[in-house]
């Protein structure tokens, strides 16, 4: 059977959002944060009752808006209602650019009081605040929490210096940048393992007449060309680096 | 007297009570997070007077785990057993809906075979019921009826026992994948369904018994924490707490998917709107659950294909990958790079056990999701209690978070 899967077209779309395939999920309303407000209220008057969600999402590079806050509506009648009368209500996504110099957008927690944590929820993990909202400070996150987990840019890992400090020589980058988080540096690793292969510990302490004649040393590395500590520190830790040539 | 327990350091952005002026009987009262009847990680600042709750702040966030960052930072075939972990008592639920938006994204949504849609939703429903089961038992606990708790999660362990056999784990099987789901039915699964299919009358009926017509649970419950249809809809209630107000909106009637359309069930509703309408919706929801599993054993009985048969997207038969060097290709491309999905956002709900469960999904072309934002029923009924507690006792506070079955998982992902 062939594959229905299109070609990856543009790993790196900037806004998946306008080439999105036709799926038949929700009538979508682009609108400015300027805009937001009277078109929530005029959707609101037609039918459109109840706020489902208020969800945000972050397209670095993207121009003019950064952000998109996405809000869901539902148009449900707001009584007493059969199966029948619900029948299939519309849905409509209405999704609201906004810049990173101006990430403000007007609160609708006084249209539909279910906004109010919603808001707060964007403002703590996008650091998107909402002019008008009565409560504005973060919810998910603890309150003196330093940026916005929900970004993109919003580092994966905490800072070195607050890591469980890893072995050097398990990562590269920390080999590149210099000092690694366990403090180790990699001439200083390399010092500890010849300092251990000049010791009779690894594969059981060989007697000295053996070693002789196999031409081995204890370590069991070959006694041609076998480095000194000192030697070892000096070699390149990672043959993968570039020297660097203008100095 | 002035009271400022409470609000350690307002300036600093501590909690907005208002603890000005306060008359010698008002007191503020920090109830949880640890308490036991917040059935979970729930802060509620009350400001009581004697004992009638004048304010109540619900504090979120002390089980915010980072789901919806971590499952952007998966393969899409991984993310589902992240979002798995939001609503932790119907796991399923969530897997079901992230894959059916991932499928529509795919363009494949119309081409899950006939099994795969029926063994879904098999699962989905004994879902319903292992849910309820917990709230039913736990609810019953806040009251005092404690006997009712031991036949609710006997109940529930046995519907655990058909999910251990299904996908390999009680809790987070991780048994839902694109296109279907991970494996036929195994041997044996069949029996113990119908066995369960029979004793579920009896149990139930025991349970109704018990809890039900339990004058002590009704004197609690009738005429507590009243919601009005209006009220129900601007707060953006899903699920019973909405049923139980007369709004008869449910994803399986009005949005139809995995073939919900070809059972006969109805959607339960109430038009009282307090905690016992809410009761007595999801006994009624736990009834019509049974309803469709009984259908649904019946054409169980076909055998068929499971999964999408596209090796895109699903694994091929892990026999063949030992004779087929295609085989063994499309094996190493699916668990080393998972598959990709073309750009685009989708919204995707289903009826979950708490209500309209959403997930806005976006991708950008690549083999993970750009994002996954989920939208919790739960978060969203537990909201309503910032206004249901006003006036009321604060002992009935805790008949109301009953009422609403916040699962914390889910409201802080």
């Amino acid at each position: 059977m062939p594959s229905s899967q299109a070609p990856p077209a543009g790993a790196t779309a900037l806004d998946p959002t306008a080439v999105r395939p036709d799926i038949n999920d929700a009538r979508i309303v682009r609108v400015t944060p300027a805009e937001i407000r009277a078109t929530l209220e005029v959707l609101r008057s037609d039918g459109f009752s109840m706020l489902l969600d208020i969800g945000g999402a972050d397209y670095p590079g993207r121009e003019p808006a950064r952000f998109d806050v996405v809000y869901h509506l539902l148009k449900l009648p707001a009584r007493i209602a059969s199966v029948a009368e619900v029948g299939t209500p519309e849905r409509v996504r209405v999704l609201c650019g906004v810049r990173e110099d101006d990430a403000v957008v007007p609160t609708v927690s006084d249209l539909w009081p279910s906004a109010d944590w919603a808001e707060r929820e964007i403002f703590d993990l996008y650091g998107i605040s909402f002019s008008g909202h009565p409560d504005m400070r973060r919810i998910q996150m603890p309150d003196d929490w330093e940026g916005y987990p929900l970004r993109k840019d919003y580092p994966l890992r905490g800072p070195a210096n607050e890591r469980t400090p890893r072995p050097s020589f398990a990562l590269k980058s920390n080999v590149a940048a210099g000092t690694p988080a366990s403090g180790r540096t990699a001439a200083a690793l390399q010092k500890q393992i010849a300092q251990a292969r000049g010791r009779n510990e690894f594969h059981g302490a060989a007697d000295p007449a053996a070693t002789a004649q196999s031409g081995k040393t204890p370590g069991g590395a070959m006694t041609a060309g076998a480095a000194t500590p000192e030697q070892l520190a000096e070699r390149p830790h990672d043959l993968n680096l570039q020297k660097d040539d203008t100095k | 007297m002035t009271t400022s327990s409470v609000a350690p350091d307002a300036a600093a952005g501590g909690y907005n009570v208002d603890v000005v002026e306060q008359s010698d009987n008002r007191m503020v009262l920090s109830m949880g997070p640890q308490h036991p009847s917040t059935h979970g990680v729930l802060q509620i600042i009350t400001e009581i007077e004697g004992e009638i709750v004048t304010k109540a702040i619900p504090e979120i966030g002390y089980l915010h785990t980072g789901i919806e960052k971590s499952a952007e930072n998966l393969f899409w075939s991984q993310a589902s057993t992240v979002v798995e972990r939001m609503d932790y008592l119907s796991p399923l639920t969530n897997a079901l809906c992230y894959y059916l938006a991932v499928e529509k994204l795919l363009g494949i949504d119309t081409q899950i075979p006939p099994r795969g849609q029926q063994i879904r939703v098999l699962l989905s429903e004994l879902s319903r019921i292992a849910s309820h089961c917990v709230w039913l038992g736990t609810g019953g606990i806040d009251l005092g009826a404690l006997t009712g708790f031991f036949y609710c999660f006997d109940m529930r362990e046995r519907i655990l026992d058909l999910f251990e056999m299904s996908g390999g784990a009680r809790m987070h099987p991780n048994y839902i994948r694109v296109g279907g789901v991970g494996q036929d039915l195994p041997q044996g699964f069949l029996g113990k369904l119908d066995a369960f299919i029979a004793m579920y009358d009896d149990r139930m009926r025991d349970v109704r018994r018990l809890l039900q017509k339990n004058p002590i649970l009704q004197d609690r419950m009738i005429d507590v924490g009243i919601i009005s249809p209006e009220d129900a809809v601007a707060w953006s209630l899903t699920g019973a707490p909405l049923r139980a107000t007369g709004v008869a909106y449910d994803v399986r009637k009005a949005m139809p998917y995995s073939g919900y359309e070809k059972y006969q069930f109805d959607v339960p509703v109430r038009t009282e709107g307090d905690a016992y309408a809410r009761f007595l919706v999801r006994l009624d929801e736990m009834d019509e659950a049974i309803r469709i599993i009984r259908q649904v054993r019946k054409e169980l009985d076909t055998p068929g294909p499971w999964q999408i048969p596209d090796t895109k997207f699903a694994p091929p038969p892990k026999e063949t990958i030992a004779l087929s060097m295609e085989a063994l290709i499309h094996h190493f491309k699916l668990v080393s790079e998972s598959f990709r999905v073309p750009p685009g956002d989708v919204y995707q709900a289903v009826e979950g056990p708490r209500g309209e469960l959403g997930y806005y999904i976006v991708s950008n072309g690549d083999n993970r999701p750009w994002r996954v934002r989920t939208r919790p029923p739960s978060m969203y009924n537990l909201q309503v209690l910032k206004k249901i507690t006003i006036g009321e006792l604060i002992a009935d506070m805790v008949v109301m978070i009953g009422s609403l079955d916040p699962v914390f998982g889910e409201v802080d992902r």
